[in-house]
């Protein structure tokens, strides 16, 4: 309720601001960066480009300084329960311990036993991309997976691991067999030509298809409550108010569903294609 | 009707069309995934799993229609 109140003043800060500052130089109406009609979808306001004003490498980089400051949290945290570590937990070692009991009992069920040797990476992926999901819908917040790259960065990790997963379990011949549809008789052997490109642009297509997926969900999301935060301050424009009507609210609760739903899915595939490349399935 | 009355016109309607392709097929997925798990509630958590990679996928192409109009929706100026 307060975030939502806070988030709402914040844009209205911001729309006004400009306009603000241009009765008072006189500049007449060029608009803000976020009054303008035809830059893209709508913004909310974040920490960084409140502290830069819009310019320099710090408003450019904001999705990297958003994303590297989870990461150090998480570097932080993880440092922290590791070090301090005692065989009857605290309350804090508890509840990190129940997360990842969480997340290996939940890979468990699709990756069987070897789901120890994978937990690592694809818990630690689930709760990156979690925290970058939630971070757009805190005040003066910015959700680093609205820009493509940073999405497509984690596809391409997801895809090289896959790939050296498949090369290190099959060994270099295995996996070639493997792309090629693992020929047995004389029928497969003719349908190699056809199965290994199949096979290779499949392999290809599944770091774009993980990329966008995250990328679209996170950027509709962020522009829907945006664009509803817009409309609060504009229901109440006539009286000049700077604090909207709190329009947001419900697709606050759908945008906490929708981030939880993309990190487990975004977990998931990378789970499956993983699981894919491993020697002891039978398809 | 010049380029970009055009662009604005069919961007929305675009997104629309991928939209209800997508509810149906995601209308069919899950209705099947809830009458398995009706059926056999014992084996709910694998079918929830498959469900939601399923429901991903199909989503997806949606997502494409999004991103298509992200993409495009700075030409209309």
């Amino acid at each position: 309720m307060v975030a939502c109140y806070l988030q709402t003043l914040c844009l209205g800060v911001v729309k006004w601001a400009p306009s603000l500052l241009a009765v008072a130089t006189g500049e007449g109406e060029n608009g803000g960066e976020h009054s303008g009609g035809h830059e893209g979808p709508p913004h909310l306001p974040n920490l960084i480009g409140l502290i830069t004003g819009g310019h320099g490498w710090a408003a450019e980089w904001v999705n990297i300084i958003f994303a590297f400051s989870v990461s150090v949290f998480f570097i932080i945290v993880a440092g922290r329960v590791y070090a301090n570590r005692k065989l009857i937990p605290g309350p804090f070692q508890n509840a990190i311990e129940m997360l990842v009991e969480g997340m290996y009992n939940f890979l468990r069920s699709v990756l069987g036993k070897d789901a120890r040797k994978y937990t690592p990476f694809l818990g630690t992926l689930f709760f990156y991309i979690l925290t970058m999901n939630f971070l757009g819908m805190i005040p003066f917040g910015h959700s680093p997976s609205t820009s493509i790259n940073i999405t497509a960065s984690m596809a391409i990790c997801v895809f090289i691991y896959a790939q050296y997963t498949g090369i290190s379990r099959l060994g270099i011949v295995g996996y070639i067999d493997h792309l090629a549809g693992q020929p047995r008789n004389v029928i497969s052997w003719c349908l190699v030509p056809l199965l290994f490109p199949m096979h290779i642009i499949g392999e290809l297509a599944k770091p774009f298809s993980l990329a966008l997926r995250l990328f679209g969900n996170i950027t509709g999301e962020d522009v829907l409550i945006a664009a509803f935060v817009a409309l609060g301050l504009s229901a109440l424009g006539f009286i000049g108010s700077p604090i909207g009507l709190p329009f947001n609210i419900p697709f606050i609760f759908l945008g906490i569903l929708l981030s939880t739903i993309q990190a487990l899915v975004f977990t998931l595939l990378s789970t499956v294609y993983i699981l894919m490349m491993l020697p002891n399935e039978d398809h | 009707m010049d380029f970009q009355s055009m662009l604005s016109l069919s961007l929305p309607i675009g997104v629309g069309i991928a939209a209800i392709g997508s509810g149906v097929g995601l209308g069919r997925a899950v209705g099947s995934a809830m009458e398995a798990i009706g059926r056999q509630p014992e084996a709910s958590g694998k079918i929830q799993t498959a469900m939601i990679i399923g429901a991903a996928l199909i989503e997806a192409l949606t997502i494409y229609a999004l991103v298509v109009f992200f993409i495009l929706q700075g030409k209309i100026g």
